[in-house]
């Protein structure tokens, strides 16, 4: 009986979606095609901008903390606690993952030390709202505001300043490699082969050009982008795969959508749950350190360097409807608008600076209204007893 | 169940626990969350560098047995909470301690600001609605004023300038507040924007706008910083009994005071405010009853952010004397006020005071020990969280007291169980 209006709403917010989707898309289509027309007006500048190869790689640069959050988020959700710390994990991560990145000059110990961090705030978390059932709202906030707190003190603590010193950064492909091009020294274009006969080789020319452009275009995005890119794309199809075609993401999705039916089949829904919101902080771990590391500093003041990213990626999948490819799309898309910002203010299209910074949260604001209420898990922010004991 | 339904029964339960029981929690939580910052002390400093330790465990050597363990802290704890909460009074156990003294006086600066944040977040709770974005509130209602004041200074001067500007102030506070709360409220009513994540993204569009508009318009060319021109002295809320470089007055305190018991008034003796209750308790029996709940939530989100600008005003007029960009986390503070308050407007004021030691105790502590001012962060998010699982301290009084003692009562307390029944049972069990 309730599944009526649901469907409905579930279809008007997909129509919603869709739209939005087909809106980005319409929007970039014409934008190129503007910019192939008139090269030299504001939208042929635009369109360089969004199209350049270093645009789009800063693109997934930006997107690896919000996107690898957004994933753990949909673990937690989707197991029924709805995890809006995922801000204050990300924080203490980065922390963790420069400090012991100082200490050690290992990247792989300070990827496991944002792990670390962000799995131990992650389970306590966990132990608060499953455990001793806090409002799941509130102490995800706690575990916000401690972190915020946190990081700031710990960096004060042990180098006297809200900002830690620098280290090293996560290397490219080419920096790990060392005898790949790197992404600089590509070549602009290919020089199509010559058969001799005029139309063949005028038609081979067009083809050999355009896939060139495409296939240099691409193998400079992936030589530009570090290994944390590649590590947020591993991500996302291994959380599709888990959530989709695995035991544990059927009880991930059970448990979250009925949770007595996974009880009955003998499934302890408090360990699924637990196990989701720890794979949570595991996930959001990975994007801090991936942040901290990416800059190799990590900076406490204000709202530290996270600056919300945690709080996107709320966003980005629910408008991505839970599924870790769409949270993704989402995330790239409030990326994107970041990344193209940078050679907008080298080309001078004049937005100022403070103003540019808080286009992705407007954005946020401006797809939370138009997607509306997102159907959530049924027993998400639930706490469930089991009835044996 | 809808999350929302979930979280309007929890915060049902927050309110309807009896009031003792309520103060007990919190105490327990801001004692509980005292001892782990005591530890993080600890810890932090065993991680710092000092010349000599503070403060060091060593393991009791009786009849000459050889020390087994000893472990040198940078920081001393007990020193850091005697600093906190003696020293932000200015020591009243010490003689000739004068109630006007400098810390006294920026506890209760804190508390003038703190109150109104705090008032902003219960409000806006007690409506079942979770407003994150006091802090951007607050802001925009912040340089508002600032500026609204130093155009209007120009035309009024003296005592009478100063009876004319300062209310002045607070309603364009006010109303900027409010309209930039009604957003958030407006795109939940109209839109079902989850309210939590919009008046967080509000936060960071107010510091970004703000930024923008003090460093391209209305920056004070006299300074390096990001700030309006100063406001003159007779634009500000005076000092009265304080020396004036406190930047406190007796005045904004007592209008705080004047305000938390008014929205007392308003919730409880109003047919808005009960209609705002109702809608935080129980929206389907309120919408069943009449109440208009978008309207509701659109009119307490808007009173909420008035608040909160109000509380920008009376930082501008009270503390800074301008607007600067970076204004401290008085919103966030302001959930913790709240919570700790259980959104009780009259609890509020208490709870302001509290925090207020903290925040000023914490300078003081970094001068006398060396530990970073950023503790209150952590303290601030630590007592949101004890006090968002009095399950904790139930479970805790269960293992302490005997069981016909604490176990059922402590839970009757509340008003009885959760509708299934199975919540007040749960902790017998051997």
């Amino acid at each position: 009986m309730i599944d009526a209006p649901r469907a409905t709403v579930a279809r008007l917010v997909g129509g919603r979606r869709g739209t939005i989707a087909g809106a980005t898309v319409a929007v970039l289509v014409a934008l190129g095609a503007l910019g192939l027309l008139f090269p030299a007006s504001p939208a042929g500048i635009l369109a360089r901008a969004v199209f350049a190869a270093g645009t789009v790689a800063s693109a997934l640069r930006l997107s690896v903390p919000i996107a690898l959050a957004a994933l753990g988020g949909i673990f937690a959700e989707k197991s029924g606690v709805i995890n809006i710390g995922l801000e204050g994990l990300l924080i203490v991560a980065a922390f963790a993952a420069v400090y012991a990145m100082d200490v050690t000059d290992s990247l792989v110990v300070a990827f496991l030390a944002g792990v670390l961090a962000s799995t131990l705030l992650a389970g306590l978390f966990a132990v608060v709202c499953i455990e001793f059932r806090a409002d799941q709202i509130i102490a995800g906030l706690a575990v916000w505001l401690i972190a915020l707190g946190l990081a700031p003190f710990a960096s004060q603590v042990i180098y006297e300043a809200p900002n830690t010193d620098s280290v090293r950064t996560v290397p490219t492909v080419p920096e790990l490699v060392g005898s790949l091009p790197s992404a600089g020294d590509l070549p602009v274009r290919t020089d199509p082969p010559t058969l001799g006969v005029g139309v063949l080789d005028a038609v081979l020319a067009v083809v050999v050009g355009l896939l060139g452009r495409v296939v240099l275009f691409v193998a400079e995005v992936l030589l530009a982008s570090s290994l944390s890119v590649y590590l947020m794309v591993l991500a996302v199809v291994l959380s599709w795969y888990v959530l989709y075609r695995t035991r544990f993401g059927r009880w991930v999705h059970a448990s979250g959508e009925n949770p007595k039916a996974l009880d009955t089949a003998g499934v302890r829904v408090d360990r699924v749950r637990y196990a989701a919101v720890l794979l949570s902080g595991v996930l959001s771990g990975l994007g801090g350190a991936a942040l901290s590391l990416g800059l190799g500093q990590f900076t406490g003041n204000g709202a530290t360097m996270v600056n919300g990213k945690g709080f996107i990626a709320i966003v980005a999948y629910l408008f991505g409807n839970y599924n870790p490819v769409g949270a993704f799309l989402s995330t790239l898309l409030f990326a994107g608008l970041q990344a193209v910002q940078n050679p907008l203010q080298l080309a001078d299209i004049g937005v100022p600076d403070p103003l540019i910074r808080i286009t992705p949260f407007v954005m946020v604001v401006v797809v939370l209204a138009l997607v509306g209420r997102t159907r959530l898990p049924d027993a998400a922010g639930e706490h469930y007893e089991s009835g044996e004991e | 169940m809808s999350v929302r339904d979930r979280a309007r029964r929890a915060l049902q339960r927050l309110v309807e626990a009896s009031a003792t029981e309520r103060a007990l929690i919190s105490l327990a939580s801001l004692a509980a969350s005292i001892l782990v910052g005591a530890g993080i002390v600890l810890v932090a400093g065993r991680t710092a560098t000092c010349e000599e330790a503070a403060f060091v465990l060593a393991t009791p050597r009786p009849f000459g047995v050889p020390e087994l363990a000893s472990a040198g802290f940078c920081y001393d704890p007990v020193a850091v909470f005697d600093r906190l909460f003696l020293g932000a009074l200015g020591d009243p156990a010490s003689p000739g301690w004068d109630p006007l003294n400098g810390r006294m006086a920026t506890t209760l600066r804190e508390t003038a600001v703190l109150v109104f944040t705090g008032l902003s977040v219960a409000l806006a709770f007690r409506a079942g609605v979770f407003n994150i974005g006091t802090q951007g509130q607050l802001v925009v209602g912040a340089l508002a004023t600032a500026v609204a004041v130093l155009w209007a200074a120009t035309f009024v001067a003296g005592v009478v300038g100063t009876v004319v500007l300062v209310p002045f102030g607070v309603l364009v506070g006010a109303a900027f507040g409010g309209l930039y709360g009604a957003i958030p409220g407006a795109l939940k009513a109209y839109a079902d924007a989850n309210e939590v994540v919009t008046t967080i993204m509000l936060n960071f569009i107010a510091s970004g706008v703000a930024l923008y508009l003090v460093r391209s318009v209305f920056k004070d060319p006299a300074s390096p910083a990001n700030q309006t021109i100063p406001l003159p002295d007779h634009a500000l809320f005076p000092p009265l009994l304080f020396a004036p470089q406190f930047g406190v007055s007796i005045l904004a305190l007592l209008f705080g005071l004047l305000a938390a018991g008014g929205v007392f008034v308003l919730l409880r003796r109003t047919v808005f405010g009960y209609d705002l209750r109702a809608s935080g308790l129980q929206p389907a029996a309120a919408e069943y009853g009449g109440v208009d709940a978008r309207r509701t939530v659109v009119a307490s989100m808007t009173l909420s952010g008035a608040l909160g600008g109000i509380g920008g005003a009376v930082y501008v007029l009270m503390v800074l004397g301008k607007f600067q960009t970076d204004v401290p986390a008085y919103g966030f503070d302001g959930i913790t006020v709240a919570i700790l308050a259980g959104n009780n407007p009259l609890g509020v004021a208490l709870a302001a005071f509290l925090f207020g030691v903290l925040k000023s105790g914490t300078t003081v502590v970094q001068f006398a020990t060396d530990v970073p001012p950023q503790l209150v962060g952590v303290l601030r998010g630590l007592i949101i969280l004890f006090v968002a699982m009095p399950e904790f301290f139930r479970l805790l009084g269960r293992r302490v007291l005997p069981r016909n003692r604490a176990g059922g009562d402590a839970v009757a307390a509340d008003g009885g169980s959760e509708p299934d029944g199975t919540d007040s049972r749960r902790g017998e069990e051997p």
